[in-house]
């Protein structure tokens, strides 16, 4: 067989992926560092400011609050989804009965689109026609309607959404690891007489320890970029209140425009938003990291 | 018992001292109370997850009025036309139809690209192997959100391919580095000695790709179609860009949302929850039937 009927051969079958991931993974990051620099509106003539789009960023209060709201959203989601789905993983490694029926219920909203279930949760949460507002009062455990997406509790009832479709997927994470500690081990300390608490702290915990890092990791990235779910429930509102930092990205590169009037395209401003979005992300991933370096030693 | 609730990990007789204390009855009794605490703790949370999904169910089988007064859980008449009112009035059927070009095509597409690359990259030695691998491998890590949909949506325009599904597909099939990684893991677990053998008895590099590992590789193409079609059946902010101006080309998670804004002040609430419902419950029963490989997936991402 001849070299070029093996470059051939090579390239009829690489092809379409390299060109599907320059055109379409590396030329748009491409165009987001060069525009960046730039003053684009989309159409017409394009020109260079330097570092002016990051001046502008700088006192853009609108964003820094939503860089506020997502450190609050992500916080909240990791408050909740971290330790329960841990605690349902523990539980769910044992002999439980029931435990593969279990586990399938508690996995199965990673199957559900989050559009659709924020639509619902949209729906169900309404202070005046939804649905649990209505089971609550019928049972007396409030007095009158609760407003969930009211400017007080928006940002508790997106919290409670995106935990609601993340808790199943970090449960079997955590179901993963704990499956890869020997058993034996376990057994040996209950022979020298520890209980179960102690097993659990004293084997269980840094048994877990590198698996549980990058756990918490992909949970970090994961809640810091999520903002479909908002978007679909209260588009950032009310005043504000929910705007994440993506949320507020993705509105700078497809304005709706207003009755009539075409809308204000600022694509040099979004990429110089997106990039600094992106080292936030990475900045914070990074500490993490290097906070939590001590969880990869298993002793 | 002590040992089941070890492996639960669970403080049920809080120490072993205690027990010995109250004597061989208390420390049972304390194990009965504790396994009691356990399961109501899982059947709540087995309810709030399943709470949701309960009520677009039940919700989408109410009348209007009942959905929106009432507080009930089940419909007092189960009210099936919702279903073919949202089919034929709210757009469903184009919407539907939508979703599923959309996703068999995207996960196709995908399938078809990433088990080429992982052909060749497991197969064949090439210059840039590595550059290659360690692209895909980047392209799962950067996020910089929305922004690169504008340069993406832009080059489609230039295609002339936005005004149809075709660049939504094109996109979601660029994004094949996961289902990449997963075939070639699953090409580990295809002899050598096969396709040598093929190609000694004349089969060409391309001919043994589609005659002899496709059919091979069927289990890793079942797992990974199911995570591309998935991802594509349940993907929203890339369709809802693409048919802001169409908005004949929009899929069931974009025609839904899109009713929040209806042009009625009175919104249908039944028919929105019968819209959730059609397009959520095919993924649920393809989860139903094949749970199994869904979460060894996803579990297979931390055991590497």
């Amino acid at each position: 067989m001849t070299r070029w009927t093996r470059l051939r051969e090579n390239s009829l079958l690489l092809l379409p992926s390299v060109i599907l991931t320059v055109a379409l993974g590396i030329y748009p990051l491409i165009w987001v560092l060069r525009y960046m620099f730039y003053d684009y509106p989309g159409y017409g003539e394009e020109t260079f400011v330097g570092l002016e789009n990051f001046r502008r960023l700088l006192r853009d209060t609108a964003f820094w609050e939503s860089v506020r709201n997502t450190f609050v959203f992500a916080g909240g989601k990791l408050l909740i989804t971290v330790p329960l789905s841990l605690v349902l993983a523990v539980i769910l490694n044992g002999r439980l009965r029931g435990r593969h029926f279990l586990r399938a219920v508690f996995f199965m909203p990673t199957v559900v689109s989050t559009a659709v279930i924020a639509v619902v949760f949209y729906l169900i949460f309404n202070s005046y026609n939804g649905m649990v507002n209505q089971l609550l009062m019928k049972y007396h455990l409030i007095g009158s309607p609760f407003e969930w997406l009211g400017p007080k509790h928006a940002m508790l009832t997106v919290i409670l959404a995106a935990a609601w479709g993340a808790v199943g997927n970090y449960m079997l994470l955590f179901l993963a690891g704990l499956q890869s500690i020997p058993h034996d081990l376990y057994e040996a300390a209950a022979i020298d007489g520890a209980g179960p608490m102690q097993r659990f702290w004293r084997i269980t915990v840094p048994m877990l320890g590198p698996v549980m890092q990058i756990i918490i990791m992909l949970a970090i990235i994961a809640s810091l970029k999520g903002y479909e779910s908002i978007m679909v429930m209260t588009e950032g509102g009310p005043i504000g209140k929910t705007e994440v930092m993506y949320l507020y990205l993705y509105k700078l590169l497809f304005p709706v425009a207003t009755s009539g009037a075409p809308a204000d395209q600022q694509f040099g401003y979004g990429s110089a938003v997106g990039f600094t979005t992106a080292v936030i992300v990475g900045i914070i991933t990074a500490a993490y990291y290097w906070m939590s370096r001590k969880m990869n030693k298993v002793f | 018992m002590n040992e089941q609730t070890a492996a639960m990990g669970k403080p049920v007789p809080r120490k072993r001292q205690d027990g010995a204390a109250f004597g061989w009855a208390g420390a049972r009794l304390a194990a009965i109370a504790g396994r009691a605490v356990l399961w109501i703790f899982l059947l709540a949370v087995a309810l709030l997850t399943l709470f949701p999904i309960l009520m677009t169910v039940t919700g989408s089988l109410m009348t209007n009025a009942e959905l929106m007064g009432g507080g009930r859980i089940l419909p007092s008449s189960w009210q099936f036309h919702n279903y073919a009112e949202a089919w034929r009035q709210s757009n469903f059927a184009r919407f539907t139809w939508n979703s599923v070009y959309m996703s068999v095509a995207a996960t196709v597409g995908t399938l078809l690209v990433a088990a080429a690359a992982a052909y060749v990259v497991d197969r064949r030695h090439f210059p840039g192997k590595s550059l290659y691998v360690g692209l895909q491998a980047s392209t799962m890590f950067v996020s910089v959100g929305a922004v690169v949909l504008r340069p993406q949506f832009d080059l489609m325009v230039k295609l002339h391919l936005s005004s149809s599904l075709w660049g939504v597909i094109l996109i979601l099939i660029s994004a094949h580095a996961s289902t990449f990684f997963i075939l070639l893991g699953f090409f580990k677990a295809i002899p050598r000695e096969l396709d040598e053998s093929a190609m000694l008895d004349g089969s060409g590099f391309i001919r043994t790709f589609y005659r002899i590992i496709l059919p091979l590789l069927a289990p890793g193409l079942g797992v990974s179609g199911l995570f591309a079609f998935r991802h594509a059946w349940n993907e929203y902010i890339l369709p809802l860009v693409f048919t802001l101006t169409d908005p004949g080309l929009q899929t069931l998670t974009v025609g839904l949302a899109n009713l929040r804004y209806g042009a009625s002040a009175a919104m249908q609430l039944n028919l929105m929850m019968a819209g959730a419902c059609l397009s959520i419950l095919p993924m649920l029963v393809v989860y139903m039937l094949a749970n199994k490989s869904f979460m060894q997936v996803t579990a297979g991402s931390v055991k590497g």
